[in-house]
């Protein structure tokens, strides 16, 4: 019985299923390469370097489930990354209201979002172009030269394993109490995208207004004739990606110990985050995949890079491999087409 | 709350914390090791010194941004000096990677190079903040970082670059030169400046401008915005002619080809003009210098890399190393060009002619690296 549910759970879920067996097997061989794979120290460094682009796919699922696109999620990285600059410092009650803050921003901006697509009826890709451009601009105006002086010890502390937090925070004996053992060299970049994910993203999809996200998606006309709260949920799922935006920009200000109006990088996140959500699964039709699938597809974008290091490849040839494998990656998902007994079924 | 409360508490412990024992360079007094080569930036510039290691050294080459011609040129002049006969025993492996203009994906390459045990990574920052952690891990692992061209904003790494203010003076100070010896103590300039809020601008800016003010004389300027880049260059310049006239000498910090050929475009007369080391206003200077384009060329060169590297393998056999190197202007003005040494007529126009740096036993020639082929270097 066991058996048939799983069976049937992978095969609708043919594009998370993919992403995950394709990241297992990069990733694996990728630690079996490296000369210190496997260990806590190649962990550390892999998930500090996927966190922010991970957080900013996930906050990209959102509006692809609805159908459309958000350009605005990396530049919303980048103007929480600022904001979080300036305040992430003081007493450790101001850094936690530095953090509120900072998460309240990108919320705010997400909000904005989705109101100005609902009632002001543009569509979600060139209100966010339009926003994106303001956030940048905002950004640039709180940071026009990178800088800021984000707490040396919160930085390195949530940049490294639990021991270290443990070490640096003097709490379970330094990190040697014996309940703290079995978790000690899980790196808490990581487990800081798990607990989001677990804590806000599983929630909200189980919600009404989850599952009307997705019902926007499949059919906006059908979830409307049932009923289902259109604006409420369109509304949410900008708002949540706004919030999931912050959480990137947050971490890379602690990642960074400072904050930077990078123009180039906001549009790289931008585009990367496309490039994830597609990885993970998710139709940019909307209606089906989800904010986990795009994690592991920020994961696999990030591990493929992770093999220039490892390998000799000709520095100028890089860009040009990278892209060659992540057609191939993205292909994986295209198969379902080859499988069809309708052609209609492709025009979903 | 009570959650809140606990989180506060843990977080209030931190001021007691931070007893984390950091190995990393000595501060040590000067003088360092072959000063023409590695000068000291200032006279307040540290001195570090790293414990010596036995070689050959494993050595990592972390670019960010790559697309433009001085970054492959970068690339390629960084492969050619590793194969050059006086390091090529030192390097046991050497790798280059490009991250693009991505923080976390940089400081995840250095911190991965790090955790491979490479013994130096040199690299262009995408961003002059943000290293603090890279660093720290750096010197817990005792590996020598080199940031070259944009640098970081701290003095625990020891930095390769040329000085901007000084290029920006020179600039100014050979261009005012020539206007004096034909007569003109004030008159119209035009200054055709870089990326703005970068501070390489800034500073190239700030020098010309100073030199415009001690000079005494009175000085028009005209300021248009180039990008450093020929194409935009070009089209500014040529706008600025059409709505000031004529210019008395013009004053571009990069896209210098595209600023000459405005001015032949618009039959401008012959001004001096100062710019960067392209080869394309090389070429142009050259061809007209008799027509009164009496211009110098100075350059930020992409064999800066090579210095770095050279100065990376300097750190790790135990010698006393400046802070920040302050790598000598590589300067050629009108009468000082001559092709096949210093401008080469028959390689492309935005090739970057300045590569060589004696005093550092730097030697790769610009036909060396142009044909450093994709499969030479494994």
């Amino acid at each position: 019985m066991q058996m048939v549910s799983l069976k049937r759970g992978v095969s609708q879920n043919m594009g998370f299923a993919t992403a995950v067996l394709l990241l297992l097997v990069l990733y694996l061989t990728y630690n079996m390469m490296h000369p210190r794979g496997f260990s806590s120290a190649v962990a550390i460094q892999n998930s500090n370097e996927t966190v922010a682009i991970a957080f900013v796919a996930m906050a990209q699922t959102l509006p692809v489930l609805l159908g459309g696109l958000d350009l605005s999620v990396g530049a919303v990285m980048t103007l929480t990354n600022c904001v979080a600059s300036l305040l992430l410092n003081g007493s450790p009650a101001q850094i936690l209201l530095g953090m509120g803050l900072t998460l309240l921003t990108g919320t705010m901006f997400g909000l904005m979002n989705g109101l100005i697509v609902v009632y002001g009826r543009i569509q979600p890709i060139i209100a966010t172009l339009a926003t994106g451009a303001i956030a940048m601009g905002l950004a640039l105006l709180i940071r026009p030269q990178p800088g800021g002086n984000v707490d040396d010890d919160l930085g390195w502390a949530l940049t490294n394993s639990v021991w270290d937090l443990a070490d640096t925070y003097g709490f379970a004996d330094g990190g040697d109490a014996w309940w703290l053992r079995p978790f000690a060299d899980i790196p808490v970049p990581f487990l800081l995208v798990l607990f989001v994910a677990i804590f806000v993203w599983l929630p909200f999809r189980r919600s009404v207004t989850g599952r009307t996200v997705y019902a926007i998606g499949s059919a906006e006309g059908a979830a409307y004739m049932s009923g289902l709260p259109i604006n409420r949920a369109k509304i949410a799922a900008f708002t949540l990606g706004g919030f999931f935006a912050a959480c990137g920009g947050l971490y890379l200000a602690i990642q960074t110990s400072s904050g930077n109006a990078d123009i180039q990088q906001a549009g790289a996140y931008t585009l990367n985050s496309i490039a994830a959500v597609v990885l993970g699964g998710t139709s940019l039709l909307g209606g089906t995949g989800g904010a986990i699938g795009s994690l592991i597809g920020a994961m696999i974008l990030r591990v493929i890079s992770f093999y220039f290091r490892i390998l000799d490849i000709d520095p100028l040839l890089q860009p040009l491999i990278e892209g060659l494998v992540l057609l191939t990656a993205v292909s994986f998902g295209a198969f379902r087409t080859l499988r069809v007994k309708n052609q209609l079924d492709l025009f979903r | 709350m009570k959650t809140l409360l606990k989180l506060t508490t843990a977080l209030s412990a931190l001021v007691l914390s931070a007893n984390m024992a950091l190995a990393g360079p000595e501060v040590v007094s000067g003088p360092g090791a072959n000063p023409e080569c590695f000068a000291p930036w200032s006279e307040t510039t540290k001195f570090f010194k790293w414990d010596a290691k036995e070689g050959p050294y494993r050595i990592a080459v972390v670019n960010g941004f790559v697309g433009n011609t001085w970054r492959i040129q970068m690339i390629k002049t960084a492969k050619a000096y590793a194969e050059d006969p006086s390091i090529k025993d030192k390097i046991k492996e050497f790798k280059v990677v490009s991250t693009g203009t991505d923080a976390p994906a940089q400081l995840g390459a250095i911190e991965d190079f790090i955790n491979q045990g490479y013994d130096a990574i040199i690299t262009i920052a995408v961003s002059p903040e943000g290293f603090d952690r890279v660093i720290r891990l750096a010197d817990k692992n005792d590996v020598v970082i080199v940031p070259f061209d944009n640098v970081l904003d701290t003095d625990k790494v020891m930095q390769v670059n040329e000085d901007q203010l000084a290029m920006g003076r020179a600039y100014a100070t050979h261009v005012l030169k020539e206007l004096a010896a034909i007569g003109k103590t004030s008159g119209k300039v035009l200054e055709v400046r870089g990326l703005a809020g970068n501070s390489v601008d800034r500073d190239r800016s700030i020098g010309i401008n100073e030199v415009l003010d001690e000079s005494g004389g009175n000085w028009e300027r005209v300021s248009v915005v180039g990008n450093w880049d020929d194409g935009t260059a070009q089209k500014v310049v040529a706008d600025a002619i059409a709505v000031h006239g004529e210019f008395d000498a013009v004053l571009a910090q990069g896209g210098t080809t595209g600023v000459v050929q405005a001015l032949l475009d618009a039959e401008h007369p012959m001004i001096p003009v100062s710019g960067e080391a392209e080869n394309g206003f090389r070429k142009l200077m050259a061809a007209n210098a008799d027509k009164g384009l009496k211009g110098i060329s100075i350059g930020q060169s992409p064999g800066l890399v090579a210095i770095s590297m050279k100065a990376a393998i300097s750190a790790l056999e135990g010698n006393v190393m400046p802070q920040l190197i302050s790598v000598p202007l590589p300067m050629a003005t009108y009468d000082e060009l001559e092709d096949g040494k210093n401008y080469w007529s028959d390689l492309p126009d935005n090739f970057f002619t300045v590569n060589e740096f004696p005093p550092c036993d730097v030697n790769i020639s610009g036909p060396a690296i142009m044909s450093q082929s994709e499969a030479d270097v494994k």
